[in-house]
């Protein structure tokens, strides 16, 4: 039963939608969201802590050499994966880069954690072989790689919150958290908020509750799910206007639980009968 | 519909277990090392609701005098990776001559930084609340030879 629901199926048009948003953001991320770790190209090498999984493999300590080659070959490749093109080859190409990437990114003394779906998400795209934005038979190679990428979703929040309890402990929810948090990188309406008597205290109450629930949302009623995802986006609203943490590659690989296929009957709709016989999906 | 193989089947099974494992045993016996199976540790202490609140920040003085605060966009180095490598530096200031030399790599043309120091800013809190008062505490500096 466990297997069935790991491999339920889903429609390739899905993937399809998923698999343009996933390599368009590889794209965005180097230049936009976190354009920082291209300045690790001149860090001095002896910043460099290589985590275990660097010293393990080993990787070699970061050159400009070597983080240029990777930022261009990754611009250019995870273009080519998003059109839907040769998926497996250029899937796990732009995997082992953006890994590595992100490798680079976290040794210089600080690891962030807003991205662990989005790693399972480029792991396994390159799994589920060719789809098509218009085709709408379901496939279950697709529907386990949207599966497992929301668990490793859904693993942020609820192991998080056990890896509140572990290191926090039971009084990390009346502890002065969010108020550290804020006077770090509070922005003007996180300030308004922090001077209200007992409101951060309730928030922490608020988010361990929610981390530790999270996990509800494979079994509530599908048509409420998307309403789950709703509120899981507008706890990053709140994250985002209190404390600027965007959390934005796991934001996209959160649209795994979204019925991505109707942007297509969406676009299609606007276009009109025009488009019946325009094919919005390279072959 | 395409349907996967037997082996298929398992193959993905038991790569989703054994993930999940990994990132489970992470939780509660690994740390940051361990990416990407660490713990998700983001803000996951309890400060005390009644002890100062830390915030750091580095900063260099250039050779005519002038006082920059460090950023990941002046140095390429984020303020978060200074913290996690502090007491390096505040066993061995003479490394924060990396930094001087990251800020001159990434601004070109600026004077350069003669001294370099990391302060925390402690800030009140109380009852788990700012109480808008603040110290300034020099943690490690370094000064040019």
């Amino acid at each position: 039963m466990i297997t069935r629901w790991l491999t339920e199926p889903v429609p390739r048009s899905r993937v399809a939608f998923f698999r343009t948003i996933v390599y368009v953001f590889v794209f965005l991320d180097l230049v936009v969201f976190t354009p920082w770790v291209r300045a690790h190209a001149n860090t001095p090498g002896d910043l460099y802590q290589p985590l275990m999984i660097g010293r393990l493999l080993p990787l070699p300590t970061p050159t400009p050499l070597l983080v240029n080659t990777i930022f261009w070959a990754l611009l250019v490749l995870s273009l080519a994966a998003a059109t839907g093109r040769a998926p497996r080859l250029l899937g796990w190409a732009v995997f082992i880069l953006y890994f590595e990437w992100m490798i680079i990114a976290m040794s210089y003394g600080k690891v962030d954690h807003d991205r662990i779906g989005f790693l399972v998400a480029l792991a396994v795209l390159p799994t589920v072989g060719r789809t098509r934005f218009r085709d709408q038979s379901l496939t279950e190679a697709g529907g386990w790689a949207l599966r497992v990428t929301q668990i490793a979703v859904i693993c942020t929040y609820f192991l998080a919150a056990l890896a509140k309890l572990r290191i926090g402990g039971l009084e990390w929810v009346t502890s002065g958290v969010l108020a550290q948090a804020i006077i770090r990188r509070g922005t003007e309406l996180a300030d308004m908020i922090a001077v209200v008597p007992g409101l951060l205290i309730v928030s922490q109450f608020g988010i361990i509750a929610f981390e530790l629930l999270s996990p509800l949302i494979f079994v509530v009623p599908q048509r409420w799910r998307n309403w789950v995802v709703a509120f899981f986006y507008s706890f990053h609203v709140a994250t985002f206007a209190t404390i600027t943490i965007s959390f934005a590659p796991h934001l996209i690989a959160m649209t795994s639980f979204l019925p991505l296929e109707r942007i297509g009957r969406l676009t299609r709709r606007r276009a009109g009968s025009s488009a019946a016989t325009a094919d919005v999906t390279p072959d | 519909m395409s349907e996967l193989t037997t082996r298929g089947r398992r193959v993905r099974v038991v790569a989703t277990f054994a993930c999940l494992a990994l990132l489970v045993a992470g939780t509660f016996f690994g740390d940051d090392d361990h990416f990407p199976f660490g713990p998700f540790r983001m803000y996951a202490s309890s400060p005390d609701p009644d002890g100062d609140a830390k915030d750091t920040r580095v900063e260099g003085v250039d050779v005519t005098g002038k006082t920059i605060v460090i950023t990941e966009s002046n140095s390429g180095i984020r303020r978060a990776e200074i913290e996690g490598q502090q007491a390096a530096y505040e066993r061995e200031p003479a490394r924060m001559a990396r930094i001087a030399e990251a800020y001159a790599e990434h601004t070109p043309g600026a004077p350069a930084l003669r001294e370099v120091r990391i302060v925390v800013r402690w800030h009140g809190i109380q009852d788990a609340r700012p109480t808008g008062t603040w110290t300034d505490e020099v943690v490690a500096d370094w000064v040019r030879p």
